[in-house]
């Protein structure tokens, strides 16, 4: 039985944690920067034509989300178990009363939070920017982009948090980190647009293939939110929406809540396997 | 109260603990006492659960891979190395800990700080501590909840000569006043004057379980005298005890001997009568 | 005494209004042609106005259908509303030379291809002006109504799916016709077949399917129009000497959604238009189709589409000069790959502004010293074979490109290629400004959000006075 009270103390921790986590700090700030250099760009341009530009400034957020956010979610949550097991920390918390689900839900808790809290800052001055500007476009588009920005965040840190439980070292940890990182954003598509043309896919088999990754999952959700349809993705995105529909953003969010959901307990069971060492 | 059937602890190929069965009564003090790797260390992870195990343990009938957490919650834990989150006050960490332990709000800590001698020191962060400090602060926080068992590895590893004599009699008062202490060490001397009973764990494996004051007889075990002598008596002291019979070689500043168990003062005695004048010795 | 003298003054003042009064309105009916009424009239007023006569109809609501078939002038005054009772078409025009001004018409029949409509317009000469179509299927059709005047009216459809709706306008084989600052929105096409020599201007339209669509309309002018969000800005089909100019063409996405979509159409003038956000900036197909004729693009500025400017890849014969592409996701495409060698990107020395131009300027003639070359592997990818497009935004294809630039062996052929690239972006300063959202919700949201997220990483603390520790002594 998970015990809330432990969930919430450990929580707590974590963010109290977060904000002297340099990683963290790093992230926010340059996710911050990054989304207001990308929308001042976007928006002084598109000022000498009347458009306050949110059509653009979102692609350049989907972007920069793709690039960093896994990043963010992947580093922080691989050294949340490792980091501590490499400081000697994690043995004593584990020599308290609580239980290993119970710890690795309020530092996912917490770290989700924390990431929450970072995109929050990004896109909330982001908005800021865009206001001063003059808004233009309705928020909720502005707002399903965000939405899925923070189940991308918080998928990636599943999978860090898997990475945690898996290894002993933090540079371990970091390693396969960015390693995973890297097939994620690059490899991943590259292999398989790579395959797409070598064995000539036809647009199921590639766009269901391209699901298999959550970067996709995220990338295809926040354009269907922001576009009414898939058309810019070509034949694929075109299929994708004849087939699917108005159930499509819903099949993409339970996907990508599935790599919230698989990667931790795959990460509560090796970490009870394991134990602290 | 512990109750603990052919535990082994396995590390790739090495047993780190081999068929270890033992139990612990309510009220005794036990130590774990062997050479560094022997797996003291080990036995106590297993007892908290913190590393996976085979065999069977249970506290005060509780099975403790099962029920890990309700046992930990019995459990006070002094840990060999004192690592908390450095950047919290010794405040924080107790009200962090606490919290966990669930001890109810507005719980009164100052008169286990003030034991422990740290109440001057409530705000300052961990990483400000000294290790003296830091080894109070982790016996404070084992005893938080005023748990009935404390398990401590290593406790006095981390002091110095003279915090170490009031560490152990601070354990000393503890243990009269009731609590069933586990504890692990290398050191004899303190071995033989907290523990009730001692294991003497080899490679893992239960070697000895005897009282303190039976310990060396059972084992026929020789102490290691070194002698400090001034440069002109070390040879008139080798001359000596050789013709003693006694196995003794030239070492440093004076001579190391192998003594039997309860044969030390006759060392000095046979010194003295040959004329040698002893400056200083210890024992190993 | 008194009393009596005001008497007779209040009495004199009395007869000089009365007189004045019975004069002027002795006048007006000596003209003869203006009676007032209310719309419930409507039918008795027409039936008894002379050819000629104005009727001021003041507020009510007729309910029914109504034909005039004289030419009078119809003066909505209060808004008067002619309701169809959603059935069939709701007035009928069949002489020419009708005016109906100030009117609410609404309620037609939906039957689509009964083409039910607000107004239908069957003779020529006739003016719609200021009128509001409400729930109607199809708003104003005209059928051989050459000359028709249709300005200032506020129209949409029913409130449909978009197949189903009706067209807010359709012109039928009329000539001269004058399309003028309509507001419409939310309809299916505003269409004009066999029109020639036909002025849309100063139109707004809006979520519609075609913004607007032409087939078979030469010498057509359309200028100054905001075509908004709907499935394709405008379409030209199979006319000629069609002239673009100063309108703002946005967020058109549909579909095979176009900005402007040109299918064989010859000697085409496109200028100084704003092509924002859409699909595609502008669509050609076989356009110009004739070997003598050609396209002209002059001026214009592509930004933010997903493409900027699309050909098939058999178009010749265009012409750009003094445009800007800026940071559309592909500055030009070629449908199923290739190059587009016919085509021109520079006149008189003249090219074009591209943003994702890399080269400089060392002489200061704002003109690149380096020719312009589009030439992505990632879009040469996807030309080649289009369903990689499901990876756009992906960064694996920043790394394609990337990889391209640095070993040029994999590099394509350039689709484009333009001599005399501009350094600085040509801003259209006539084309109507886009319309601007106030930034409110925006700013809540901001302030939320920030604030939210500023407390969820600050707040947490970990003693809160929980327990009772000792107070240390300060030291002194």
């Amino acid at each position: 039985m998970l015990d809330f009270e432990n969930i919430l103390v450990l929580t707590q921790k974590e963010l109290y944690d977060a904000r002297r986590n340099r990683w963290f700090m790093l992230y926010a700030v340059a996710f911050t920067g990054l989304a207001l250099g990308l929308a001042y760009m976007a928006l002084s341009g598109a000022g000498n034509y009347g458009l306050a530009g949110f059509g653009r400034t979102s692609a350049s957020l989907i972007n920069l989300v793709l690039l960093i956010v896994p990043l963010m979610g992947l580093t922080l949550g691989a050294l949340s178990l490792a980091g501590e097991r490499e400081k000697g920390t994690l043995m004593y918390l584990m020599a308290q009363p609580i239980s290993q689900a119970e710890l690795l839900l309020g530092k996912f808790v917490g770290l989700s939070l924390a990431l929450i809290a970072a995109l929050g800052i990004g896109f909330g001055l982001t908005a800021f920017a865009i206001a001063l500007n003059g808004g233009s476009a309705e928020i909720d588009t502005y707002l399903i982009l965000m939405g899925f920005a923070v189940v991308l965040a918080v998928a990636s840190l599943s999978l860090g948090f898997l990475i945690s439980a898996a290894v002993q070292r933090g540079s371990t940890a970091i390693g396969l980190a960015l390693f995973l990182w890297l097939l994620l954003v690059f490899f991943g598509d590259l292999g398989l647009m790579g395959t797409a043309l070598v064995l000539q896919l036809d647009v199921q088999q590639l766009f269901l293939a391209a699901l298999v990754n959550p970067l996709q999952l995220f990338k295809i959700a926040a354009i269907s939110g922001i576009r009414s349809n898939l058309e810019v993705l070509g034949p694929a995105g075109v299929y994708a929406f004849r087939t699917y529909g108005s159930a499509l953003l819903p099949l993409l969010l339970g996907l990508l809540l599935l790599w919230v959901i698989i990667p931790l307990l795959l990460a509560t069971y090796l970490f009870k396997k394991r134990g602290v060492l | 109260m512990i109750e603990v059937a052919h535990l082994t602890k396995r590390f790739g190929r090495l047993r780190a603990v081999d068929d270890l069965s033992f139990n612990v009564e309510e009220g005794q003090a036990v130590a774990f006492w062997g050479a560094n790797g022997a797996g003291k260390t080990t036995v106590i992870r297993c007892l908290l659960n913190l590393i996976p195990y085979e065999g069977d343990i249970t506290v005060s009938g509780i099975d403790v891979r099962r029920n890990g957490k309700q046992v930990r919650q019995t459990v006070g834990f002094v840990p060999q190395e004192l690592n908390f989150h450095d950047d919290l006050t010794i405040a924080e960490t107790m009200t962090f800990y606490a919290r966990l332990k669930k001890i109810e709000t507005e719980h009164d800590f100052t008169p286990l700080l003030d034991r422990l001698d740290l109440s001057q020191h409530v705000a300052k962060p961990i990483s400000d501590l000294s290790g003296g400090m830091k080894q109070r602060l982790a016996l404070a926080l084992a005893l938080q909840a005023d748990p009935p068992l404390l398990v401590l590895d290593e406790p006095t590893v981390n002091l110095d000569i003279r915090s170490r004599d009031t560490f152990i009699q601070l354990l000393l008062e503890l243990k009269h006043a009731g609590k069933t202490m586990v504890f692990s060490s290398h050191r004899l001397e303190e071995v033989t004057a907290l523990a009730d009973r001692i294991l003497l764990l080899e490679a893992g494996k239960l070697v000895v379980d005897s009282p303190p004051d039976q310990l060396e007889q059972q084992l026929g075990w020789e102490s290691t005298l070194h002698l400090y002598l001034a440069r002109t008596a070390i040879q008139p002291a080798l001359d000596a005890l050789q013709q003693h019979g006694l196995p003794v070689a030239m070492n440093g500043r004076g001579v190391r001997v192998q003594v039997a168990p309860g044969k030390k003062g006759q060392v000095l005695q046979m010194l003295c009568e040959a004329g040698v004048q002893v400056d200083d010795f210890t024992v190993e | 005494m008194v009393k009596t003298v005001l008497g007779k003054l209040l009495l004199g003042l009395l007869l000089v209004v009365l007189v004045f009064v019975g004069f002027s309105t002795a006048l007006a009916q000596d003209e003869g042609s203006a009676v007032t009424v209310s719309a419930e009239n409507l039918p008795q007023a027409i039936a008894d106005a002379k050819p000629g006569d104005a009727i001021e109809v003041t507020g009510g609501i007729f309910t029914g259908h109504l034909d005039i078939d004289k030419p009078v002038t119809l003066i909505g005054i209060d808004w008067p509303v002619i309701d169809g009772e959603n059935n069939g078409t709701v007035v009928n025009l069949t002489a020419p030379g009708i005016t109906m001004r100030g009117f609410i018409i609404r309620n037609s029949g939906q039957v689509l291809d009964q083409e039910n409509s607000g107004i239908a317009i069957q003779a020529a000469d006739i003016t719609i002006e200021n009128n509001r179509f409400e729930n109607t299927l199809f708003g104003v059709y005209a059928k051989n109504g050459h000359n028709a005047v249709i300005r200032n009216n506020v129209i949409t459809s029913k409130d449909l799916d978009l197949p189903r709706r009706g067209d807010p306008i359709r012109i039928w084989y009329s000539q001269d016709v004058l399309i003028e600052g309509n507001e419409i929105t939310k309809g299916r096409d505003v269409v004009l077949w066999y029109s020639e020599r036909v002025t849309v201007r100063d139109n707004e339209v809006s979520d519609g399917r075609y913004g607007l669509h032409f087939m078979y309309c030469d010498d057509a002018t359309i200028e100054y129009n905001t075509l908004l969000d709907n499935s394709v800005g405008a379409f030209f089909m199979y006319s000629r000497r069609v002239t673009v100019q100063h309108n703002t063409i946005a967020g058109n996405r549909g579909p095979s959604g176009y900005g402007v979509g040109m299918k064989d159409m010859d000697d085409a003038i496109i200028r100084e238009n704003i092509f924002l956000d859409n699909r595609v900036g502008v669509h050609l197909d076989t356009s110009p189709r004739e070997v003598d004729s050609f396209g002209r693009y002059d001026g214009n500025v592509f930004a933010y589409n997903d493409i900027g400017v699309g050909m098939m890849p058999s178009v010749r014969r265009n012409e750009f000069s003094n445009n800007s592409f800026v940071d559309n996701e592909e500055q030009v495409a070629v449908g199923g790959g290739g190059q587009l060698k016919g085509n021109i990107w520079s006149v008189n020395g003249q090219g074009n502004y591209w943003s994702d131009y890399a080269g400089y300027d060392a002489d200061d003639d704002g003109t690149g010293d380096l020719v312009y070359k589009s030439d992505r592997l990632f879009e040469n990818l996807m030309q080649r074979e289009p369903s990689l497009r499901l990876f756009l935004y992906s960064p694996a294809t920043n790394a394609i490109d990337f990889s391209a630039k640095a070993f040029p062996i994999v590099r394509p052929q350039p689709k484009v290629e333009d001599e005399f690239p501009l350094m600085t972006p040509q801003i259209p300063t006539e084309a109507p400004q886009m319309p601007q959202a106030t930034g409110e919700t925006w700013f809540i949201f901001a302030v939320v959000f920030t604030a939210m997220a500023l407390a969820l990483v600050l707040l947490p603390r970990l003693t809160r006075k929980r327990y009772i520790f000792p107070q240390p002594e300060t030291q002194a």
